[in-house]
């Protein structure tokens, strides 16, 4: 059998192994072994838990739990509802400010947690009732909240960010840094398409009073009073000191990328302590437990992809698709178009750790080959891998969505997302036309590569 | 990932049918939530070590070359001695884009083949765990870092881990054949 | 037909071009394939892209991997006595590194590794230097109070007995720990140093041109249950191509360690050598910590680096 077909049976019975609806983690080890017990020498069976265990003993990828746990300290306590409430009373009187405060709530979480569906439910389950109660279509809401939640793993820190710095053997800390810059550009196209969006629908409520028909709650007038809003400031302010102290821990050379996410635990988990009163074991520990259970659930599959990519490899598979691709002699950007492509199909059923560690061997080297900046891509792949979050028939996104409004239909949620699809489009192509919306920060900051 | 929504502890699936393997399932649960508590102070604990270094190294200007390998062998701790809990609530994701597509009947032999199949996998993972440890501890092989803890610690950690694991998949399978088959159940 | 798999951690290249690790394990397969008229055949699986790096050695030892070229140091956990392999101060220069594999201490270590599972086909040593960011360090004295990453327990023992802080973080980071100033130094060899591209972040050098207490041994090695179950001529053709080629590996080193020079220099970094003097004074303090640790460990590292010390 010839590499590449041996290849094409490992993806066919991955496929179905995958499909029959078996966990992931499991799924990856069960493919793994079995190609080990048909094609390659028995010792190497004697080598899967030594090579597990290798991939899961390294401090970056296990500073993932702890970045899980900051994350869970302030969306799941009152703190991720004084965020969101802070930051709408500021921005409600602008058109369209709720839609923004939705989204600047999402970025501000985003900030602080590394996975998207965590962004999502924790200002999603405030969000959307809310923007619900002053109008907003449904679809539009869910839309808000599923895209914003996205940018979970663009802006620092970022769990799929960690597994591809290791993956592509590039500094975590640069990959952070690039990422704000595409944060704040799909920020600003949010932010404007809601405030088109809420007009518009604001128009047509209008019309529909004023031909005598019902009035939609976004032409009640809801007003906060001066004081109200400067007494909401303080309760922003221990997020931004969580955010600013983390920022100038790594980046001011205090403190490596797994030290600062130890860091950033132990100072949400104080602020809860000393602003909200949340420190008995009986409080924190649905917060603890959450995390553990997700960061475990994570950890497993990142542990037994090793065993996956490891036959792969041995087996020459990655390598002789990796050369295919590269005898294809592509032009550079129709291989990076053929890459992103592929991952969007992933995208179609594998949350974004999976994309990662199942393609990595595979696309990272004609990618280096073909000259991309592996940091560059990294964050092209992240946006792309955000789309997957949100696009059906398995967007993670979609289901925390579903979890927190479940009397929106799928069809609403699903058209609501879509414009949101086509900016995430549009932020790519900018991000090709002008890299430096990424690289230009951490080269300002860390020096040019 | 997780879906985001936390899963009250206390809501955990419904028991089995079968008293013998309804009982042994709630030991299990028991001896899983004991271990999940210990994990959440490990987590807690793995954050102040971590703070513990960056303050040192700058206030004291003593920095600590232990605090990355104790994070390490805690974290796999952690990871390893909750599995099984996970897998109790069905924590661990899968792609259910079938599910919806399968007669009921041959939905539910495609649940047992899965949990069937999984068992064996963990069963070997564990087996092969515990030749790991069983090596490194007769070897008395260590991390070959400054701080050079034994390697038993954490290979000791992960065989127990899918021991308990492979256990619950196991009793969860024969859940589902002992269960009676009108009882309609999620997990 | 025989195909065997070499693995290794450096980055790929082709047997003309790139790191000289890489173009040495492509040389060694042709050069076998070539003599062998195909009768052995090797895949190269350069950065870690079969394996975790730490994986290598036990992998070989189970006979899960044919080759591996790895810096013997790594395995330190596993078979102690390897440890020799980077202990500072111990080699010097590479007259005498290149002077171990027929001597005892040579003869020695590939018995207890071959014990082990494991046959030393080549015996490749590299000079290493410091990179810094302040000033050059050359004296013990240079490190006091400095943030520097040794990379290897040994190395952490004799920096932090000269006063300095010493910092441990995973190699992808090291860039940027330079970079933010969480840490002022880095040891390690002059390849790396190279590939790191730390002259961006570094304002002074300390070469290995001059000796160094810093000389690792990084030999390409085998798997003893693979290399015994081969016919004899091939076994023997493997060991002579492998003997062969220590020679382009001294070469590729001394380069390396003058190409360093070079970078570090047009980076304007301040680029020093070692002087014999300030090299005993380290070799004093190696041999009061990391040398008294290694051979406290058991009889048969006391032994290993008492025929070691033969060599000074
Ligand atoms: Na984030
Ligand atoms: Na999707």
């Amino acid at each position: 059998m010839s590499d590449l077909t041996l290849g094409a049976l490992y993806g066919a019975v991955t496929l179905v192994v995958m499909f029959s609806g078996m966990p992931i983690a499991f799924a990856l080890g069960i493919v793994a072994t079995g190609f080990m017990y048909f094609f390659m020498p028995p010792s190497s069976l004697d080598t899967v838990t030594q090579n597990v265990y290798e991939e899961m003993a390294s401090i970056t990828l296990l500073s993932i739990p702890l970045f899980i746990l900051k994350g869970a300290a302030i969306g799941k306590s009152p703190a991720g509802r004084d965020l969101y409430s802070a930051i709408h009373t500021w921005m409600h009187k602008i058109p369209g400010g709720l839609g923004i405060a939705n989204v600047f709530a999402c970025a501000l979480f985003a900030a602080m947690a590394g996975s998207s569906p965590a962004t999502c439910s924790a200002i999603g389950s405030a969000g959307i009732p809310e923007m619900r109660k002053r109008g907003y279509s449904p679809g539009f809401a869910a839309g808000i909240i599923a895209a914003g939640g996205t940018l979970g793993i663009l802006l620092p820190p970022s769990i799929t960010m960690i597994l591809y710095a290791v993956a592509a053997e590039q500094s975590l800390g640069r990959l952070f840094l690039a990422g704000i810059g595409p944060g704040i550009l799909l920020v600003l196209l949010f932010a404007g398409y809601a405030v088109y969006r809420a007009r518009k629908e604001y128009r047509m409520a209008l019309e529909i009073y004023e031909k005598g028909g019902q009035k939609s709650a976004y032409l009640e007038d809801e007003h906060f009073t001066l004081k109200q809003k400067v007494e909401m400031l303080p309760r922003v302010l221990p997020f931004i000191v969580l955010l600013i102290g983390v920022m100038v821990a790594l980046y001011g050379g205090f403190a490596t990328p797994s030290e600062t996410a130890g860091l950033g635990a132990l100072l949400a988990l104080a602020l809860l302590a000393v602003i909200y009163g949340v420190w008995k074991p009986k409080d924190l520990s649905p917060i603890l437990g959450s995390s553990i259970k997700e960061s475990t659930m994570l950890l497993l599959i990142i542990g037994m992809s090793l065993l996956y990519s490891y036959v792969m490899s041995y087996l020459h598979i990655s390598q002789s698709a990796a050369a295919w691709v590269v005898s294809l002699h592509l032009s550079k950007w129709v291989l990076l178009a053929v890459i992103l492509f592929m991952v969007i199909v992933f995208g179609f059923f594998l949350p974004p750790v999976s994309i990662i560690l199942m393609t990595a061997p595979i696309i990272l080297p004609p990618l280096r080959e073909a000259g991309f900046d592996l940091i560059w891509f990294g964050i092209v792949m992240t946006v792309v891998m955000e789309m997957g979050l949100i696009h059906p028939p398995v967007g993670l996104n979609i289901f925390v969505i579903k979890n927190i409004a479940p009397d929106i239909p799928l069809k609403d949620v699903i058209w609501g997302v879509f414009p949101f699809l086509l900016l995430m489009v549009l932020a790519v192509l900018l991000l090709c036309v002008f890299p430096s919306i990424a690289t230009g920060l951490p080269d300002m900051i860390m020096g040019a590569k | 990932m997780s879906h985001g929504v936390d899963i009250a502890p206390s809501r955990g699936p419904a028991p089995p049918d079968n008293a013998v393997i309804a009982a042994l399932t709630a030991a299990l649960d028991k001896l899983n939530r004991l271990l999940m508590t210990l994990s959440m102070i490990a987590l807690v604990l793995t954050a102040l070590v971590l703070t513990y270094s960056v303050v040192s190294r700058y206030f004291f200007s003593a920095p600590t070359d232990w605090q990355d390998e104790a994070s390490v062998f805690m974290l796999v701790g952690v990871t390893f001695f909750t599995t099984a809990y996970v897998q109790f609530h069905r924590g661990h994701i899968g792609i259910e884009a079938v599910a919806g597509l399968l007669p009921r009947r041959v939905n539910a032999v495609r649940l047992f083949v899965v949990d069937l199949a999984s068992t064996l996998f963990c069963a070997f993972f564990t087996w092969k765990s515990w030749m790991l440890f069983h090596e490194a501890w007769v070897d008395g092989q260590t991390t070959s870092s400054t701080f050079a803890p034994p390697l038993w610690i954490p290979y000791s950690m992960m065989a127990a881990g899918m021991t308990l694991l492979t256990l619950q998949l196991l009793l969860q399978t024969l859940a589902r054949m002992t269960n009676k088959p009108d009882s309609e159940r999620a997990a | 037909q025989t195909a065997l798999k070499l693995s290794h951690q450096f980055p790929g290249g082709t047997v003309t071009e790139g790191d000289f690790r890489d173009r040495l394990s492509r040389m060694f397969a042709a050069e076998v394939e070539k003599r062998s008229k195909g009768a052995l055949k090797f895949s190269i699986y350069p950065g870690s892209s079969l394996m975790k790096t730490n994986a290598q050695f036990s992998a070989m030892r189970k006979g899960a991997l044919d080759l591996s070229l790895v810096p013997l140091s790594y395995a330190g956990g596993e078979v102690p006595e390897v440890n020799i392999g980077l202990m500072p101060g111990l080699v010097t220069s590479y007259e005498q590194a290149y002077g171990w594999k027929n001597a005892e201490v040579g003869k020695e270590l590939s018995r207890i590794l071959y014990d082990k599972g494991i046959v030393m086909v080549s015996w490749i040593w590299q000079g290493g230097g410091m990179a810094s960011r302040g000033k050059p360090v050359v004296d013990p004295d240079d490190a006091k109070g400095m943030k520097i990453r040794g990379g290897s327990r040994e190395m952490d023992m004799m920096l932090k007995a000269a006063g300095a802080a010493v910092v441990t973080l995973p190699s992808n980071e090291i860039y940027a720990a330079m970079q933010t100033g969480a840490m002022e130094g880095a040891l390690t060899s002059s390849t790396s140093l190279i590939s790191f591209r730390l002259e961006e972040v570094s304002k002074a050098l300390t070469t290995a041109r001059g000796g160094s207490y810093w000389f690792m041994l990084e030999p390409l090695m085998m798997s003893r249950t693979v290399f015994d179950k081969l016919p004899k001529d091939q076994q023997q053709l493997i060991l002579t191509v492998g003997a062969e080629l220590e020679a382009f590996a001294l070469k590729s080193s001394k380069e390396d360690d003058q190409q360093v020079a070079v970078v570090y220099q047009k980076a304007n970094a301040k680029v020093v050598d070692m002087t014999p003097a300030s090299l005993q004074k380290w070799q004093a303090i190696a041999r009061a910590t990391a040398w008294k640790d290694f051979s406290e460990k058991n009889a048969s590292c006391a032994n290993l680096l008492k025929l070691a010390e033969k060599t000074l």
